[in-house]
């Protein structure tokens, strides 16, 4: 039994590692479950992360939080998806408390908190993080980012009457 | 009666780029670390190893 274990988690993770490759999260989810309801994967981190993901990419938000609340060894380790599945489900603010009880924040924290607080109208806080994070980031969401600069400005001058410069 | 027109403005665009954050972990530790001693000790085990990385 002791030999054969490993070698079927190892299959187990195969087919995971499989559906997600091929972005088909229902399978996944799935397989992340099979690993998940097995003996020695009952506490791996890593099967529950995938599991939380697929649920999100889903966009199945209250069922990720919920399985992300209900599991204390990933409570921590999955802060951001805990902060965006609220943020999705419109808890704003539970978003926000969730995201400022870590002590030192990623980016992807970071650029969640710019779009957290963009959404609770706190326009001067939002774009003081994206002038950090357009400097911070190199990725291919530039773009992207600057459009929300630019909606974080027009909101500030058409809500708040603050002519900002850009 | 009847209301005059008003402009209104728009709602800026606003993008989610925090979903492209929501990332899997990498699951090559979990893939190769079982992988190796396999590979170095059961010789059985070889084949069905390297037909299985194959279909990959």
């Amino acid at each position: 039994m002791a030999a054969q274990s490993p070698t079927n988690m190892t299959v187990l993770y195969g087919e995971l590692n499989k559906f997600i490759n091929v972005s088909d999260y229902k399978q996944a989810l799935k397989a992340a479950n099979k690993i998940i309801h097995t003996k020695e994967g009952k506490e791996d981190t890593e099967a529950m992360h995938c599991k939380a993901v697929c649920m999100m990419q889903m966009s199945q938000f209250a069922e990720a939080l919920k399985f992300i609340e209900g599991a204390p060894e990933i409570k921590d380790l999955l802060v951001f998806e805990k902060a965006y599945c609220q943020y999705r489900l419109l808890q704003t603010e539970d978003a926000l408390d969730t995201i400022n009880q870590v002590k030192s924040p990623d980016l992807r924290l970071l650029e969640l908190k710019a779009q957290v607080l963009y959404k609770l109208g706190q326009y001067s806080a939002s774009l003081a993080l994206y002038k950090n994070l357009i400097k911070e980031f190199s990725d291919e969401f530039e773009e992207e980012r600057m459009t929300n600069i630019s909606a974080v400005h027009a909101a500030l001058s058409a809500f708040d009457g603050v002519k900002t410069e850009l | 009666y009847p209301p005059k027109f008003e402009p209104v403005p728009c709602k800026p665009l606003f993008f989610d780029v925090a979903l492209n954050h929501a990332t899997f972990p990498s699951l090559d530790k979990k893939l190769g670390k079982k992988e190796n001693p396999q590979k170095a000790g059961l010789t059985g085990l070889i084949s069905n190893w390297w037909g299985w990385g194959g279909k990959k």
